[in-house]
C-alpha cells in the first residue's frame, strides 16, 4: 500500500468510526452474550461427553495405536501420506515451518489495499483452499484406522478369515477397504482378480518383497483364503 | 565563558560564529558528558551483571540433562535356551529406573541366525520403537515382519525397512551372555547396512554425512 | 476531582439532582429531611468511593478511553470471536489453577492423582471436563477468529503488528495443547508426546539437542513430566498473557476495522453553488 492508499484508508476509517456506537455497552453486550454461549457450550460438553480417563500409560505395549489430539490430526495425516523416508524431515519440520512463515509474514507480502473478500480473489481463494485442505487432512486423520482392523463389513461365515487377515500383518502393506497401507497392491477386490487357488499360491509362495505365510496352521490359511476370495 | 562556548559549537574551526550544539535529551544544568556516560555505562553494566548471575546458571540448569551420560545398565531377561534364531520373543526391560512403568520398554530378542550370517553365540535384541517417529511396532510372526500402526512403516525380519516412511532400520540393544543368562544393555542405532552407531532418536538418518547432520549426543551411551 | 462518567453507572447509583434544581423547593418535614439526607448520602456512597480511587489513580481517562471509544458502523457478531477466545483462555487458566491443587506431576503418581480427582473429589469430573473440552473450544475459536480477521482484511495497514502477535498466540496455544495433554499420563498422552518430541528431533543439527532438552535426556526421564508441567503451568501461560496484553493494547489503540463491504464517502461535499442574480441586469 502506498502512502496515498494508507491515508485514504485512515480517512475512511475515521468517518465509519464516527458513525459507530460506543464500545460500552453495545459491543460489550455482544461480547458478554458470546462469553455466556462459550461457557454454556463448554459446560454442556463437560456434562454430556464427560471426562473419562483412558488406560494408564504403558510404554511396553506392542498393540496400542498412537494417535494425537484431534487438533493435530492434520499434521498426523500429512506424515501418513508422505511415504518416502527421505521426505520425512520435510513433513515434520519443513512444511510446518514454511506454513508458519507464510502465515506470519502475510501482511508484508499481501500489500493490496482492498479489504472486501469479494474483491480480492487471490487471497480469498487461497484462504478457502487452505481451510478445505486442513479440514480434509483432519477428517482423513480421524478416519485412519490401525493396521490390525478391517472396518469393511464381511458376511458372518467369513468373519474368522477377516480377523485372521487383520491379525497377520497383511494390512501393513495391502489396503482392504479403507484400512491398510500402499506398499503392495490393493486387495479390496482381489476375489475378482485371482481365483482362490491363486490366492493360496501367493500366500505360500509370494513374489517380490512379500514374506511367505508358510507357518500358518491349515485352518487359519483356509479361512484367510476364503475371506480374500470373497472380496469381489 | 569563551571555553564553554567553544565546547558547544560545531561551526567553523575558528571557534566563533558557529551554531550552538543542541543539548542531549534530559540535559540538566551543570551536566558533563563524561559524567553522563559514566552513569549510563555503569548502570547498564550492573544490570547486565545482575541478570547474568541469575539467568546463566538457570539456563545451564535447564540444559544440563543434555550433557549427562546415564549409567550403563544391564538386565538379565532369560536363559540362553529360551530364545531361538527364527522367531522373536518380547521381553520387558527397564531403561530408566525409579519411575515405575514409565521407565520400561519392550524389546524383541532372538538368537543369532546362521542363515543371515550371524554368530549363534550372539543374541539380537531389537527395539520396539519405530525408526520413523517412535510409535510401538509389533512383530507379526506368520509374516516375519514388524508393522508400525501409526504411519504405515514396515520392517523385515532383521529390522531393515521394507517400505513406508521409516528412515533407518530398527534400533537394537547391546547384548551379552553372563552365566547362561542373556543380558540386555544400552540402546544403539544402526545404519542401513546394520553397522552400529551411537543411539539416535527416531526420524534421524544414519550413516555417511548424516552422522554430522544428526550428531551423536552425550546423553546416549557410546556405540558398541 | 475528576468526574466518573454517569453513563457507566446504573440509574439508581447516579448522584441525585441537588435540591432546588428541579424546582422542588418545598421542604419536607423535619423527620423526612433527615431521612432523605441519609438516604441521599448512602446513594452517593459508591460514586464517592469510585471518585476516591479515581483521584488517586487517574483511572477515569483510561477507562473512558477504553470503554466509551466508538466501534465503527457495521460491527457484527463476527467481532465477538476474539474476546470469546480470550474468555475461553480465562476458563482454561481458572480451571487449570484449581486442577493443579489435586494433580501430582510425577510419572508414578500422575495417573492416580487424576483418577482421584475425577472420581473422588466433588465436581471433579465436571471441572476436569471443563478444562479438557475448553481446550478444544479455545482452539476452534482461535482458528475462527484468525479466519475472520483474514477474510475481513483486518491484518492490513495499520494492523500488521497485531496479526504477527496473533500468529504467535496461535502457536503458543497449540504448544499449550501439546504440553497439556501429556499431564493425564494415559496411553494417548504418552505416545502422542513421544511422537511429538521425536518430530522435534528430526530437525538437522539442532533437532536432537532440542528433543533432549524437551525430554530432559535421551529417553523418557523421571523429570520429563515435571518439565512439561513447568512449561504448561508457568512459562507458556505467562507468554500468552503478555501477548494478549500487547494484542489488546493494539486493538484499543488502532480500533477494530469496519466490515470491509461498508464504504464511506470521504470526498468533501462540494460547496453549495448559489446563483447570484445580477443587480445591474446583464454583464458578468
Amino acid at each position: 500500500m502506498n502512502s496515498q492508499e494508507k491515508e485514504e484508508y485512515l480517512r475512511e476509517y475515521e468517518v465509519l468510526k464516527k458513525k459507530g456506537k460506543p464500545f460500552f455497552p453495545y459491543a460489550v453486550a455482544k461480547d458478554s452474550i458470546m462469553f455466556l454461549v462459550v461457557v454454556l457450550v463448554i459446560a454442556a460438553m463437560s456434562i454430556i461427553l464427560g471426562a473419562e480417563q483412558g488406560p494408564k500409560a504403558d510404554p511396553t505395549t506392542t498393540t496400542y495405536t498412537p494417535r494425537p489430539e484431534w487438533y493435530f490430526f492434520f499434521v498426523f495425516e500429512l506424515l501418513r501420506v508422505i511415504k518416502p523416508a527421505e521426505l520425512t524431515p520435510l513433513a515434520t519440520i519443513g512444511i510446518p515451518t514454511i506454513c508458519l512463515v507464510l502465515l506470519l509474514l502475510l501482511p508484508f507480502y499481501d500489500r493490496n489495499a482492498e479489504r472486501d473478500p469479494r474483491k480480492r480473489p487471490v487471497a480469498t481463494s487461497m484462504g478457502i483452499m487452505v481451510i478445505i485442505a486442513m479440514a480434509l487432512l483432519t477428517f482423513l486423520g480421524a478416519e485412519a484406522g490401525p493396521p490390525t482392523e478391517i472396518t469393511m463389513e464381511a458376511a458372518p461365515q467369513y468373519e474368522d478369515g477377516k480377523v485372521a487377515v487383520a491379525g497377520q500383518g497383511c494390512l501393513t502393506c495391502h489396503k482392504i477397504g479403507e484400512n491398510g497401507g500402499t506398499l503392495g497392491p490393493e486387495l479390496t477386490h482381489i476375489g475378482a482378480e485371482l481365483p482362490a487357488a491363486g490366492i493360496r499360491r501367493t500366500l505360500l509362495n509370494p513374489s517380490g518383497i512379500m514374506p511367505p505365510y508358510t507357518e500358518l496352521p491349515p485352518e487359519k490359511l483356509d479361512a484367510m483364503v476364503e475371506y480374500l476370495a470373497s472380496l469381489r | 565563558m569563551a571555553e564553554n562556548d567553544a565546547d558547544k559549537t560545531d561551526g567553523p574551526v575558528s571557534g566563533s560564529g558557529g551554531l550552538e550544539k543542541p543539548h542531549p535529551a534530559g540535559y540538566f544544568e551543570g551536566e558533563t558528558m563524561t559524567r553522563r556516560a559514566a552513569f549510563t555505562v555503569g548502570g547498564q553494566a550492573a544490570g547486565i551483571a545482575a541478570v547474568s548471575i541469575v539467568a546463566l546458571p538457570l539456563v545451564a540448569f535447564a540444559v544440563a540433562p543434555i550433557l549427562e551420560t546415564p549409567e550403563e545398565v544391564w538386565e538379565a531377561v532369560g536363559s540362553t535356551d529360551e530364545f531361538s534364531a527364527d522367531v522373536y520373543l518380547p521381553v520387558i526391560i527397564t531403561i530408566r529406573s525409579g519411575i515405575g512403568e514409565a521407565g520400561k520398554t519392550t524389546a524383541y530378542v532372538r538368537q543369532g541366525s546362521e542363515d543371515l550370517g550371524e554368530d549363534p553365540a550372539d543374541y539380537i535384541a531389537v527395539s520396539t520403537r519405530c525408526a520413523h517417529l517412535g510409535c510401538p511396532v509389533r512383530f507379526v510372526r506368520a509374516a516375519g515382519i514388524f508393522s508400525c500402526p501409526c504411519h504405515g512403516g514396515a520392517y523385515d525380519f532383521e529390522g531393515k525397512v521394507i517400505g513406508g516412511p521409516p528412515v533407518r532400520p530398527l534400533d537394537r540393544f547391546q547384548t551379552r551372555v553372563v552365566a547362561g543368562q542373556v543380558e540386555i544393555g544400552p540402546r544403539y542405532s544402526v545404519t542401513g547396512d546394520l553397522e552400529p552407531v551411537r543411539a539416535r532418536d527416531p526420524g534421524e538418518f544414519t550413516g555417511g554425512i548424516w552422522e554430522y547432520l544428526y550428531p551423536p549426543r552425550p546423553s546416549t551411551a557410546p556405540a558398541p | 476531582m475528576a468526574k466518573f462518567p454517569d453513563t457507566l453507572l446504573p440509574k439508581a447509583l447516579r448522584k441525585p439532582a441537588k435540591p432546588g434544581e428541579n424546582g422542588n423547593s418545598n421542604g419536607a418535614s423535619a423527620n423526612g429531611e433527615e431521612k432523605s439526607v441519609v438516604v441521599e448520602k448512602l446513594k452517593e456512597a459508591p460514586v464517592d468511593l469510585v471518585g476516591w480511587v479515581d483521584e488517586r489513580t487517574g483511572a477515569t481517562p483510561f477507562l473512558t478511553g477504553m470503554l466509551l471509544r466508538k466501534v465503527p458502523k457495521g460491527t457484527n457478531w463476527f467481532y465477538t470471536l476474539g474476546s470469546a477466545t480470550m474468555f475461553a483462555f480465562v476458563v482454561q487458566a481458572l480451571t487449570g489453577v484449581f486442577l493443579a491443587m489435586y494433580y501430582t506431576p510425577s510419572p508414578v503418581e500422575a495417573y492416580a492423582s487424576i483418577t482421584n480427582l475425577t472420581n473422588d473429589v466433588f465436581m471433579g469430573e465436571f471441572v476436569r471436563g471443563l478444562h479438557k473440552w475448553g481446550a478444544s473450544v479455545m482452539i476452534i475459536l482461535i482458528f475462527l477468529h484468525m479466519g475472520r480477521v483474514f477474510f475481513f482484511g483486518a491484518y492490513k495497514y495499520p494492523r500488521e503488528l497485531n496479526w504477527v502477535i496473533g500468529v504467535v498466540l496461535i502457536v503458543l496455544t497449540l504448544v499449550m495443547g501439546l504440553t497439556g495433554y501429556l499431564l493425564p499420563f494415559d496411553q494417548r498422552s504418552y505416545w502422542a508426546t513421544i511422537v511429538a518430541m521425536n518430530i522435534n528431533g528430526t530437525g538437522p543439527i539442532v533437532g536432537p539437542y532440542l528433543a533432549d532438552f524437551l525430554r530432559a535426556g535421551a529417553e523418557f526421564e523421571s523429570t520429563t513430566l515435571s518439565r512439561f508441567y513447568a512449561l504448561h503451568m508457568l512459562l507458556v501461560p505467562g507468554a500468552i498473557i503478555a501477548m494478549i496484553g500487547a494484542h489488546l493494547y493494539l486493538v484499543v489503540k488502532l480500533g477494530t476495522t469496519a466490515p470491509p463491504w461498508l464504504r464511506a464517502d470521504t470526498k468533501p461535499k462540494a460547496l453549495r453553488t448559489e446563483k447570484v442574480k445580477s443587480q445591474n441586469g446583464g454583464g458578468s
